[in-house]
């Protein structure tokens, strides 16, 4: 077989303009039945699924909240989720390390947006994959915990240079650790210069009413 | 939802053969537009910012590839490097472990010029009568 001359054709196009294009229907869904969907996003165990449980229990009565939570195997977060009295519907991704916006989109029909004011999107716990799709999401948050170094946003620079907040986590056992907050600040700000950083513990409670003024679109 | 079976090698590579799938849809519908059955090469622009590896994408694409228009064909990848804006300093490449900060005088540069691109930048088309030559 001779091949002559290919055709050398320009394409510039993004690869993503799929999911991209996806996102936009997500986002306008969203933005017409009145839903703030926030993105989470961090490595595994950092604390998403506890940060939401917290939110669910202590903003219930106050705020109608839903969850669409990825993981690759497992309906474990769910189930934990669904303990808190709202609705958790679980996307099993497979092989998939991350959420993209067409299996947020198959997850839609599932709630009832009109009743909603708030959908969080946990997405699977890695600082790799989520930070290349948009989910349509209104805001995305990025979760860091006081025991996993505070290199992180050097290491993954994509996924925090995309946060809209970023969050550390576990604050009650920083001293334990011996977490440097001020390294941890400065490498935040060195990927995403001046974003707003919240700091709290699931646990004890310190530091939630920043994140839940942000959960309600408050300035930060 | 395809199944990722392209992605036989790992965690490490599972990101890299999403964005190889999704660039094969992308190249298969210009093959479309253009009335090719297939590519014999085809170049991508990844951005340092971009949180996908250059050899990463390259060792999951000829799988992905597989019974694709795409099968067989030679990928390049172009790195393209972050550039910001320095308030003193204009225009400044950016280091990827200095984080958003002009690599001269440390001053942030939140924003990026380039840098964060995931592009399919050319095709090299195999025309269907020159392949019955």
């Amino acid at each position: 077989m001779t091949v002559a001359n290919p055709r050398i054709v320009t394409v510039r196009q993004n690869i993503l303009k799929a999911n991209d294009h996806t996102a936009a229907e997500n986002r306008a869904t969203f933005t017409a039945a009145g839903v703030r969907a926030i993105n989470l996003a961090s490595s595994p165990g950092a604390g998403k699924t506890a940060l939401l449980e917290r939110t669910l229990r202590d903003l219930a009565g106050q705020m109608s909240m839903a969850v669409a939570v990825g993981d690759l195997a497992t309906e474990n977060d769910a189930a934990r989720l669904r303990q808190h009295g709202a609705q958790a519907e679980q996307i099993v991704t497979g092989t998939i390390c991350h959420l993209d916006a067409a299996m947020v989109q198959a997850v839609l029909p599932r709630f009832d947006l009109a009743g909603l004011e708030v959908l969080f999107l946990e997405n699977v716990g890695n600082l790799v994959c989520p930070s290349s799709y948009d989910l349509g999401e209104a805001a995305r948050a990025v979760l860091i915990s006081t025991t996993e170094g505070e290199d992180k946003p050097l290491k993954y620079p994509t996924m925090f240079n995309t946060a809209d907040v970023v969050v550390i986590t576990k604050m009650d056992l920083a001293d334990a650790v011996g977490f440097d907050r001020d390294l941890c600040r400065e490498n935040i700000d060195r990927a995403r210069p001046g974003v707003p950083v919240i700091e709290l513990s699931s646990r004890s409670g310190a530091g939630l009413d920043a994140w839940f003024a942000f959960v309600r679109g408050e300035p930060t | 939802m395809r199944a990722l079976y392209c992605a036989g090698r790992g965690a490490a590579d599972m990101h890299e053969a999403s964005i190889a799938l999704s660039l094969i849809d992308v190249a298969s519908e210009v093959l479309r537009e253009h009335g090719a059955a297939r590519a014999s090469a085809l170049t991508v622009r990844v951005g340092q910012w971009s949180s996908v590896v250059p050899e990463a994408l390259t060792a999951a694409f000829p799988a992905c590839a597989a019974g694709t228009g795409l099968e067989g064909a030679r990928l390049s990848v172009v790195t393209v490097p972050g550039v910001g804006e320095c308030p003193v300093h204009g225009r400044v490449t950016l280091d990827v472990t200095r984080g958003l900060r002009c690599p001269e005088c440390g001053a942030p540069t939140p924003t990026l010029l380039a840098g964060d691109e995931l592009e399919l930048d050319e095709l090299e088309l195999v025309e269907p009568d020159l392949e019955d030559v």
